[in-house]
C-alpha cells in the first residue's frame, strides 16, 4: 500500500537531487550581472546586426581601434598606429604580445583573415556593408597589415572600431558553425557557458594584454519582460540594465538599491515605410501617403509626455551627434488637416488600412507606449493600423532582412557607434541593402560620392543635400534621437556609455 | 493485472496516435508553410523548389508517415529560428518544467491535506466554512496575478527571494508556491469529500465501536482508503498541473518548456511548437498510465474492470 | 420497477411521456436562505453583465481615446487624481474606468460564446455516444480522451499558434478546447437514462431516435449541462485573460482585462492602478460565477458528481 508519506519523501528526494545541480563557484562579490532582453543567435559578431551582439563582442573580442568614452576620440587598441601611404592605401601597425583565448598569438594574418571573411560576398555577413570600401588586406609582416580601399575612405579609422578581430586558426580549422557558438577572441572575458535564451557565463581572461576587469565572472542574463528586468534590478538579481522606460525611472531612483543614468546616444528611431515595395505593393509607395504619415504625428508631445523629455527630435534619420547633420533642417510639424488632404489626394479619402510590425523594447525605451501614441495620432487622419508584435529580436531581424516586415515597422539604428551620417545612410536608406526599405537612385549617388571624398566641407554639403531629399520625399516616418537610460545597482560603479556599448569590464564595486 | 495493464497500454497507443495526428495537422492547417519561410518576392521556382525540398508536394498521408517515422526517432526538424534541432531545444527545457510541476504538487498537497482533513473532520463547523470560502476565493484568483503579486512583495519590496530565473532552491519557492496555491483549492475539496465519504463507511464505525482512538481511526483507516480517489483524481490532474505550470513559468521567466512554447508561438517557429506539444502530451499520457497502473495496484475493484 | 419520482406527467400524448424533472419543492424562502451565497453572487453578476451591456451609456469616456498629456493619472481619491477619471488613466491617457467596463464586454462575449459553442458540441456528442453506444461511442470517447489529455491552456496555445490572435479566434479556440467535459458527463447521464421506463416505452411506441433524444432525454440533462457551462464560463474568462496577458489573445487597443493586465505589468510599482483594477475585475467576476455555479449545482442536484 502506497503511503502518502512515502510519496512525499520520494518527491523531496528527486527535488533535492535536482537542486544539487552544479552551481559554479561564483559568489556575489566576484560576479557582475548584466541583462539583455533578447539573446543573440550567434557569437560571431560580423554575422549579426543586433546591438546585443556588438556588446557581447566587446567582451570576448578586441577591435583594432576603440573610442575613448570621455574624449570621444578614436585611439589605438589592437592596432598601435596607422597612416595613409597613399589615397587608397592604409598601413596599420599591430600590438605585439597579444594572445587569443586558445593561446595562439595575434598577428597580421588574423587581421587579413577576419576582413577577407567579412567581405566575402558568398558569406553574406551583415557587417559587409560597413566595410565594403575595403578592397583587400595584405600581410606585410607579422605585425603590419596593409589595407587597400576602393577610392579614398575617410571613415577608415572610425570603422576600425566596428570590427572585432577573430582567430584565423579557428576559421581554418573549425568553420562558421563552430565559431557561432565558441568565440575565440583576444578580449577581457572568455565564454564559459551559453544556455540559449537563458544566460551566458563569462570568466575573466587573466592573460589579457590590457587592463583586467575587476569582476572575475560576468553573467549575462536574458530577461525578455521589462517588468521582470526592473524587478530583478530592484531585488539585486541584476546589476546593470539598459533601455529603462522613462516612466520607471522614479521607481528605480527611489528604491535605495539602484539608480538611473542617462546619456544621449547615436541611436535614432524611425518607422520604416516600404517605399521600395520589398514586401509587395502597399500604400507607402506613394509619397503623399508617406508625407501624410509624417504630418499626422505630434512627436514633440510624445517626447515630452511619454519619454519625459528624453529624446531629441530629428528631421530625418541623421542624429545630431553624427558628422554631416544639418541643424537648419526643421522636422515635420503636426498638421492633421494637411495630412488628411494628402491621403485623400492619394486616393484614400476614407482612410487606409496598414499593418504595423513592432518589436520588443530592447534598445528603444518605452517603444510600446510611444507606438501607442503614434498609432493613435495616425488614426486621427485615417490610417487604420493593425498591429503585430514580434517578441524576439532574432526573428524580427530575419524578417526585416527578408523584406517581409513592411509596410510599416519599428526600427532604430545605432550607427555601429560610428559618428557619421554615412553610417546610417548606407545601411538604412540605400537601395538594395538588407535593412533598407527605400530606393532612390539620386540618394544612392549622394551616398557614393559622400563615401569617396576626403574633404570634410564637400561631404557636409553632400549630406545636407541628402537630408533635404529624405525630408522632401518623406522616405520614412522620422521620430527622434534616443537618450539611453540605464539602471545601475548601487553596489556597482558604472558609467552610462554614450556610444551605447555597455562595457562591463570597466565596472567596479562602489566604495561605501 | 496483466490484462489491465495491457488494456491501458492499448488506450495509450491510440491516444498517442491521436496526438500525433493533431500535431501534424497544426503545421498543415495554417495553409502554406513555405509562404512563411520565403521572402515575398521570391520567384515561383523558389517556391516550387522549397516545396519539393520540404516534401510538401507529396500526398498528405506520405507526409504524415515521414513526420511520424522521424518523430519516433526524435527528429522534429530544425527550429526555424533557433539554429538547433527542435527536439534538442525542447528536451533541454523539460527538466525545469517537470521539477516545477512536482514542486507545485508537493505544495498543493502540503496545503490541501491538512486543511481538507480538518474540514472533513469538523464538518459544518466554522473552520470548515472558512476553508471552503478560502477554497472558492482561491479558485477565482488568476494564477498569473498571484505570481506577479508574489514577485512584488517578496522580491522587490522585501528582497528576500529572487524575482525570476532558475538555479537555487530560493528560485523554486515562489513559483512552486504559486502553482501549489492555485491547485490547492481543488485538491482540498477533493480530500475533504473523499474523506467524508470514507468516514461514513461501516468499517470506520466498527473501528470506533472497537474503542480505537479517533486519530488512529483517521490515519490508519480513513486516510489509506481515501488515498484511492484522491490519487486517481490527482493523477488525472497532472494535465491541469502542467497547465498551471505553463502559466507560472511565463510569469517567473522559468526556463522551461512552457516559456519556450509561448516564445515559439510568438515567433511562429512551428517545428518547436509541434515538438513541444507532442512531448508534453506524451508526458501527460505517461503519467496517466502510471497513475492508472498504480490505482489498479491499490484497488482490486479497478483491476476487475469496472 | 417504478422509478423514483414517479411520473407526475401523465401520457398527454405521444410527446409527453417522460416525467418532468422534479421542481425544487419546499418553501422557496428557505431555499433562498440556504443558497444565499449563490443568490448574492448572482446579483453581483447581474450588475457586471448589465454594466458590460450598457457600457456605451455608462462609461464616462471613450475607452480608445488617447490623451498623452494626462497619462498615468492616479485614481480620483489619490493626490493628482481628478473626478474626470475616477479610476485614473493608463499609460497613454485612456480612462481606466471606461476600459474596465468595456473590458467586461470582451470577457463576457468570449465566455458566453465559447461556452455556447463547446456545450453544444459536447452535449450533442455526449448524447450520441451514450445513446447509440458501440462504435460511435468508442470513436467519440477516444477523441474525448485524446483532447482531455491536453491541458486546456496548452490546447488553446497550440490552436492560437495556428490561427493567430484575435477575438473570433479566441472564441473558436476556447470552444474547441472545452467540449470534452460535457461529453463525458452527458454520456454517463444518457447511459443511465437510456434504461429508464419512459425511454423504453417511447421506443415501444415507435418514436424515432431523434425524438427520443431531444424530447425525452435532453430535458433531463439540462441541469447538468447548465452547471458545467456556468463553471466553465469562469474558467474561460480566466483563460482568455491569460492569453491576452501573453499578447496572444485580444489585441490592444481593444480593452480586455487580460491585455490591460499585461500592459500594466511594468507599471505595478508606481502606477499600480493600471493593472490592479482589471485584475480585481477578473477576480470578482470569476468568484461570483463560481459561487453561482456551485449554488446552481446544489439547488438542481446536490448529488451530482462534478
Amino acid at each position: 500500500m502506497v503511503r502518502p508519506a512515502a510519496v512525499v519523501l520520494a518527491v523531496m528526494l528527486v527535488l533535492g537531487l535536482a537542486l544539487s545541480a552544479p552551481a559554479l563557484a561564483q559568489t556575489k562579490e566576484d560576479t557582475i550581472v548584466y541583462s539583455l532582453q533578447s539573446d543573440v543567435d550567434s557569437w560571431d559578431p560580423p554575422a549579426s546586426v543586433l546591438r546585443e551582439a556588438i556588446i557581447l563582442g566587446y567582451h570576448a573580442f578586441d577591435h583594432l581601434a576603440t573610442r575613448d568614452l570621455k574624449t570621444r576620440k578614436v585611439g589605438p587598441n589592437l592596432a598601435t598606429s596607422w597612416r595613409n601611404i597613399d589615397d587608397t592605401t592604409w598601413e596599420v601597425k599591430l600590438r605585439q604580445g597579444v594572445k587569443f583565448h586558445d593561446g595562439t598569438p595575434f598577428t597580421a594574418k588574423d587581421v587579413k583573415a577576419t576582413f577577407d571573411r567579412v567581405l566575402d560576398p558568398a558569406k553574406k555577413m551583415t557587417a559587409r556593408g560597413n566595410h565594403a570600401k575595403i578592397k583587400s588586406v595584405e600581410v606585410v609582416d607579422d605585425f603590419t597589415a596593409r589595407f587597400k580601399t576602393d577610392g579614398p575612405y575617410p571613415l577608415f579609422v572610425e570603422r576600425l572600431t566596428a570590427q572585432v578581430m577573430q582567430s584565423e586558426k579557428a576559421m581554418r580549422e573549425k568553420g562558421d558553425q563552430w565559431m557561432g557558438e565558441n568565440p575565440v577572441g583576444t578580449g577581457p572575458y572568455k565564454l564559459v557557458k551559453w544556455s540559449r535564451k537563458q544566460e551566458h557565463l563569462l570568466v575573466r581572461n587573466d592573460d589579457y594584454w590590457g587592463a583586467k576587469p575587476y569582476y572575475k565572472y560576468l553573467r549575462v542574463r536574458i530577461i525578455p519582460e521589462k517588468a521582470t528586468e526592473i524587478a530583478e534590478l530592484l531585488s539585486g538579481g541584476v546589476d546593470v540594465i539598459k533601455a529603462v522606460p522613462p516612466d520607471q525611472m522614479d521607481v528605480i531612483d527611489k528604491s535605495g538599491g539602484a539608480r538611473t543614468a542617462t546619456s544621449p546616444i547615436l541611436r535614432t528611431a524611425m518607422l520604416q515605410l516600404d517605399q521600395a515595395a520589398r514586401g509587395g505593393p502597399n500604400p507607402f509607395t506613394d509619397r503623399k501617403v508617406r508625407q501624410a504619415a509624417n504630418l499626422a504625428v505630434d512627436h514633440d508631445s510624445i517626447i515630452k509626455h511619454v519619454l519625459n523629455g528624453l529624446g531629441d527630435r530629428v528631421a530625418t534619420g541623421i542624429n545630431p551627434m553624427a558628422f554631416g547633420w544639418d541643424p537648419n533642417l526643421k522636422p515635420y510639424k503636426q498638421d492633421l488637416a494637411a495630412a488628411k488632404k494628402l491621403l485623400a489626394d492619394a486616393g484614400y479619402p476614407n482612410g487606409v488600412d496598414i499593418v504595423f510590425n513592432e518589436g520588443p523594447p530592447t534598445v528603444e525605451p518605452a517603444v510600446q507606449q510611444t507606438n501607442d501614441a503614434i498609432v493613435s495620432d495616425m488614426a486621427k487622419v485615417g490610417f487604420r493600423v493593425k498591429r503585430n508584435y514580434i517578441g524576439d529580436n532574432t526573428v524580427l531581424v530575419a524578417r526585416v532582412k527578408e523584406g517581409k516586415f513592411g509596410p510599416m515597422f519599428n526600427w532604430s539604428w545605432g550607427y555601429y557607434s560610428v559618428f557619421d551620417a554615412d553610417a546610417i545612410l548606407y545601411d538604412v536608406f540605400k537601395c538594395g541593402e538588407s535593412y533598407s526599405y527605400y530606393c532612390n537612385k539620386e540618394l544612392d549617388d549622394l551616398i557614393a560620392t559622400g563615401r569617396n571624398s576626403l574633404d570634410a566641407k564637400k561631404r557636409t554639403e553632400i549630406y545636407v543635400k541628402a537630408q533635404k531629399l529624405l525630408y522632401d520625399d518623406a522616405a520614412y516616418l522620422y521620430k527622434w534621437g534616443l537618450r539611453g537610460v540605464w539602471g545601475i545597482s548601487n553596489r556597482v560603479e558604472y558609467t552610462a556609455p554614450a556610444d551605447e556599448v555597455d562595457r562591463l569590464f570597466l565596472a567596479t564595486p562602489r566604495k561605501k | 493485472m496483466r490484462r489491465y495493464i495491457a488494456r491501458q497500454i492499448v488506450q495509450l497507443v491510440v491516444v498517442i496516435f491521436g496526438i500525433s495526428i493533431l500535431s501534424f495537422g497544426i503545421l498543415h492547417v495554417i495553409g502554406d508553410p513555405v509562404l512563411l519561410l520565403l521572402p515575398q518576392n521570391a520567384g515561383k521556382e523558389e517556391f516550387e523548389r522549397y516545396r519539393h525540398l520540404l516534401g510538401l508536394d507529396r500526398p498528405l498521408y506520405m507526409q504524415y508517415w515521414s513526420f511520424a517515422s522521424r518523430a519516433v526517432q526524435g527528429d522534429f526538424g530544425q527550429s526555424w529560428y533557433g539554429n538547433a534541432p527542435a527536439f534538442r531545444l525542447v528536451i533541454e527545457r523539460m527538466p525545469p518544467t517537470i521539477y516545477l510541476t512536482l514542486a507545485g504538487l508537493l505544495v498543493a498537497l502540503l496545503i490541501a491535506l491538512p486543511l481538507g482533513t480538518i474540514a472533513a473532520l469538523k464538518r459544518h463547523s466554522f473552520v470548515d466554512t472558512l476553508c471552503t470560502m478560502v477554497a472558492v476565493a482561491g479558485q477565482a484568483l488568476p494564477i498569473f496575478w498571484l505570481g506577479i503579486m508574489l514577485i512584488i512583495v517578496f522580491a522587490v519590496q522585501l528582497r528576500l527571494l529572487p524575482a525570476s530565473g532558475y538555479g537555487t532552491w530560493q528560485h523554486f519557492l515562489m513559483p512552486s508556491f504559486c502553482l501549489g496555491a492555485a491547485l490547492a483549492p481543488i485538491t482540498m475539496r477533493l480530500v475533504r469529500s473523499g474523506l467524508i465519504e470514507v468516514m461514513s463507511m461501516d468499517y470506520i464505525k466498527t473501528a470506533r465501536a472497537k474503542g480505537m482512538l479517533e486519530w488512529r481511526v483517521v490515519v490508519k483507516h480513513a486516510f489509506r482508503n481515501a488515498c484511492i480517489p484522491v490519487i486517481t483524481v490527482l493523477g488525472l490532474q497532472f494535465g491541469q498541473l502542467l497547465g498551471g505550470a505553463i502559466i507560472t513559468e511565463t510569469v517567473f521567466a522559468w526556463p522551461g518548456v512552457a516559456t519556450l512554447t509561448v516564445d515559439s508561438i510568438r515567433n511562429q517557429d512551428f517545428p518547436v511548437v509541434q515538438c513541444a506539444v507532442v512531448l508534453l502530451a506524451l508526458l501527460i499520457v505517461a503519467v496517466n498510465l502510471l497513475v492508472d497502473i498504480l490505482v489498479g495496484f491499490i484497488d482490486p475493484r479497478v483491476r476487475a474492470g469496472v | 420497477m417504478s422509478a423514483v419520482g414517479a411520473p407526475s406527467g401523465v401520457a398527454l400524448g405521444a410527446d409527453r411521456v417522460a416525467p418532468m424533472p422534479a421542481p425544487p419543492t419546499g418553501m422557496w424562502w428557505r431555499q433562498l436562505r440556504r443558497l444565499k451565497w449563490g443568490v448574492g453572487a448572482g446579483i453581483v453578476l447581474l450588475v457586471i453583465v448589465l454594466a458590460a451591456v450598457l457600457a456605451p451609456w455608462i462609461s464616462p469616456h471613450d475607452p480608445l481615446v488617447v490623451d498623452i498629456r494626462h497619462r498615468l493619472a492616479p485614481p480620483a481619491w489619490m493626490t493628482g487624481g481628478t473626478q474626470e477619471h475616477p479610476l485614473g488613466t493608463d499609460q497613454i491617457g485612456r480612462d481606466l474606468l471606461s476600459r474596465v467596463i468595456y473590458g467586461g464586454r470582451v470577457s463576457l462575449i468570449v465566455g458566453v460564446s465559447s461556452v455556447l459553442l463547446s456545450s453544444t458540441i459536447g452535449i450533442l456528442l455526449g448524447l450520441a455516444a451514450g445513446y447509440f453506444g458501440g462504435k460511435v461511442d468508442w470513436i467519440i470517447m477516444t477523441v474525448v480522451n485524446v483532447v482531455l489529455t491536453f491541458p486546456f491552456v496548452l490546447l488553446a496555445l497550440a490552436v492560437i499558434a495556428v490561427l493567430g490572435p484575435s477575438l473570433p479566434n479566441m472564441i473558436a479556440v476556447l470552444g474547441i478546447a472545452g467540449w470534452p467535459i460535457y461529453t463525458r458527463v452527458i454520456r454517463a447521464e444518457t447511459l443511465a437514462l437510456k434504461e429508464r421506463e419512459f425511454v423504453t416505452a417511447g421506443r415501444a411506441l415507435g418514436m424515432s431516435h431523434l425524438r427520443l433524444i431531444f424530447r425525452q432525454i435532453l430535458p433531463n440533462l439540462v441541469s447538468a449541462g447548465v452547471v458545467i457551462a456556468t463553471l466553465q464560463v469562469a474558467q474561460v474568462i480566466v483563460l482568455e485573460s491569460f492569453l491576452s496577458f501573453l499578447g496572444l489573445g485580444v489585441q490592444p487597443p481593444i480593452p480586455a482585462w487580460g491585455n490591460m493586465l499585461g500592459e500594466g505589468r511594468v507599471y505595478m510599482l508606481n502606477s499600480w492602478w493600471i493593472a490592479a483594477f482589471p485584475g480585481a475585475a477578473i477576480f470578482v467576476t470569476t468568484l461570483v460565477i463560481n459561487l453561482m455555479g456551485n449554488a446552481l449545482r446544489d439547488w438542481l442536484d446536490p448529488h451530482m458528481k462534478l
